[in-house]
């Protein structure tokens, strides 16, 4: 055999067999992803936060999502992370008798989300059932998406977090940007947010998330029913987090 | 008219000096990068309610500044004035440098460094001006490139296309720079005159750096350098360009404190703080007012020291409005709940403050040094500073 024919063979061969090993790989890859984008499409999860519900001093919610995400948590407001928090309002005109009120505020997983838009590398993006989140594998940390959020829902994470408490979930390393997923990862296997679960164990039953897309879920029957307000409907971002007694 | 280039020669103390501190300079701001890069941004002075700061504010003055090149080569090129062939070389260069020196403090800015060469290529956002923003700036690098090329090789055809097409694409650079902000909605950002406010504030300190560098360069080297080329620019370019920004940053801040939607952020940029002093005095008064009567004035516009003078003021001035631009947008809340106040929470609500940590400011001093570095070194390398620069004797 000469010296050319033995090349030709030779990467014959390499090419088959890398062929034959990528092949099965590559088509289950493809078939998953493919079952995974039919099983999300049509849907369209939305949350509905019922204030006449939540509980003041509660924080069933807060920590179940920190437990369950390992959001960062340094101790310093500047850096710490929030996917769901609570936050008193105060009203300007205190004559008009209106009062303080708490509020749960989170990441509104809008339908025209404005972080995905600006994300330079496409690391935020909104998946088939409307859920926003964030490739942490991709994100370069540039921080625009938190310039982008009009409603301070996007985070970064400054300082590396020490905490792992869900090993079932990463943690993410310093120097990506992270909000509210809806707990994705639970939803894929059929399950609900953690905030969710957990406001039902406390007793207060806040919560309720679910497909806005069928009709004959609680969460559509409720914002059907009317009342429902979503955070700066005139942003135009369409929220699908939705609030009862705001 | 045949101009004459020569490099500098690069020999005495002063020389050195220079090269020395700008290149500890780089080293400094290299050594910041690393740590912050290993230990977080958390080191810097920015928060998740304030998440760009100094690096961010000081790479669109940067790119800002490389307008010179675009003030140059329009007088130049476009409108056929031979007397300015002398610089536009030292101008195409520094548009280079300088708009590398932008991409140089985006990039130390980034949360994951190691990724940046990498996965914005991969994965474009056509949508984002992040994404659409580096290609005009590595556009306008090579094109300045290709332009210094011409140049040197005294290629007369595409001396005069490049030119043009530098003073075509600088106003993409610099109104896509604007737009990361304008296209933003936040209500200190998302207006649709900051893009040509840039451009004008852009051509402002382009005009007033390359004055500064010219006569810099001239009095260094013991090189001519007629009075009248400089006074021309000052009174007859830099004057009209400090007058329109100061005409679009009136028009902008008027809008926004008239209208009922944003008058409340309007007035908290106006009368809210340290940056409402920044405005008045740094960018108001230093930057446009009295440079623009020192121009206007026949006795102090028709001198170089005070045409010096007013280009310093100018480039201060346009520091602090590119500085304007990031910051107050941030620190302003948000309004989530019209009629409501947010209170307490567990995260900074309401109006926050920035303060720039020393590593900040390290990082910054890094890439001044390294495109002064690229610059000092780039005169002894290079024949980019003419011999002498005199007006056109006139045509009879």
């Amino acid at each position: 055999m000469d010296r050319r024919n033995f090349l030709k063979r030779g990467s014959a061969a390499v090419a088959g067999a890398a062929g034959a090993l990528s092949l099965p790989v590559l088509s289950s890859c493809t078939s998953e992803a493919e079952a995974a984008g039919s099983r999300l499409e049509g849907k369209k999860w939305g949350m509905l936060i019922d204030l006449t519900r939540c509980r003041e001093g509660c924080t069933a919610c807060m920590d179940a999502c920190r437990e369950e995400n390992n959001v960062a948590y340094h101790g310093d407001r500047r850096w710490d992370v929030h996917w769901i928090r609570k936050a008193t309002l105060h009203p300007h005109e205190e004559s008009a008798g209106l009062e303080e009120k708490e509020v749960l505020l989170m990441c509104n997983q809008c339908d025209e989300p404005p972080c995905a838009m600006v994300c330079p590398v496409q690391a935020t993006y909104k998946r088939p059932d409307g859920i926003v989140l964030v490739d942490h594998h991709r994100c370069i940390g540039c921080r625009y998406c938190m310039l982008a959020c009009p409603y301070n829902a996007r985070f970064f994470n400054w300082k590396e977090n020490p905490e792992w408490p869900n090993k079932e979930y990463p943690r993410r390393s310093h120097g990506v940007a992270e909000s509210c997923h809806f707990c994705a990862h639970l939803i894929d296997k059929g399950g609900r947010p953690a905030c969710v679960a957990a406001c039902e164990r406390s007793g207060a039953g806040a919560l309720i998330f679910g497909d806005l897309n069928d009709p004959g879920s609680e969460i559509s029957r409720l914002v059907a029913a009317g009342g429902a307000k979503r955070v700066r409907e005139d942003f135009g971002t369409q929220p699908k987090v939705y609030y009862l007694g705001l | 008219m045949d101009v004459q280039f020569a490099k500098i020669e690069g020999k005495s103390v002063g020389y050195w000096v220079t090269v020395s501190i700008l290149a500890a300079a780089t080293i400094a701001g290299f050594v910041a990068t690393l740590i912050m890069n290993e230990h977080g941004l958390y080191l810097s002075g920015m928060t998740n309610r304030v998440p760009w700061g100094l690096q961010i504010s000081m790479a669109i003055f940067y790119i800002g500044l490389s307008a010179g090149s675009l003030v140059v080569s329009g007088l130049y090129g476009v409108f056929g004035k031979m007397e300015y062939k002398p610089f536009a070389r030292i101008a195409a260069y520094l548009a280079m440098l300088f708009l590398i020196a932008g991409l140089l403090s985006i990039f130390t800015d980034q949360g994951r460094i190691d990724r940046v060469f990498t996965k914005p290529f991969t994965y474009v956002n056509a949508t984002s001006m992040f994404s659409i923003n580096p290609a005009l700036y590595s556009g306008h690098i090579m094109i300045c490139v290709l332009y210094l090329w011409a140049l040197f090789k005294e290629k007369g055809t595409l001396t005069k296309i490049t030119s043009l097409v530098v003073v075509l694409w600088a106003i993409g650079t610099h109104t896509g720079t604007g737009a990361i902000f304008a296209f933003v909605p936040r209500e200190l950002y998302n207006s649709a005159l900051l893009p040509p406010s840039f451009v004008a504030a852009a051509l402002s300190s382009g005009a007033a750096l390359m004055i500064l560098v010219i006569v810099g360069l001239s009095r260094a080297t013991k090189r001519h350098l007629d009075d009248d080329l400089i006074i021309w620019m000052g009174r007859r370019l830099l004057s009209i360009f400090i007058v329109v920004t100061f005409y679009v940053l009136l028009i902008e801040n008027a809008h926004r404190a008239y209208l009922a939607y944003s008058r409340e952020a309007g007035f908290f940029f106006l009368s809210g703080g340290v940056h409402s002093l920044m405005f008045w005095v740094g960018l108001i008064f230093i930057g446009c007012v009295v440079p623009a009567v020192l121009l206007f004035i026949k006795r102090t516009g028709t001198s170089v020291p005070w045409t010096v003078f007013a280009s310093v003021l100018v480039v201060v001035g346009v520091l602090f409005e590119r500085f304007l631009i990031v910051i107050p947008g941030l620190i302003h809340p948000p309004e989530l709940f019209p009629g409501w106040e947010i209170q307490d929470a567990v995260i900074w609500e309401g109006v926050v403050s920035y303060s720039i940590s020393p590593l900040e400011v390290l990082q910054t001093l890094g890439v001044i040094g390294a495109i002064g570095f690229a610059f000092v070194v780039g005169l002894k390398v290079m024949p980019l500073a003419p011999l002498e620069a005199r007006v056109l004797p006139a045509k009879s």
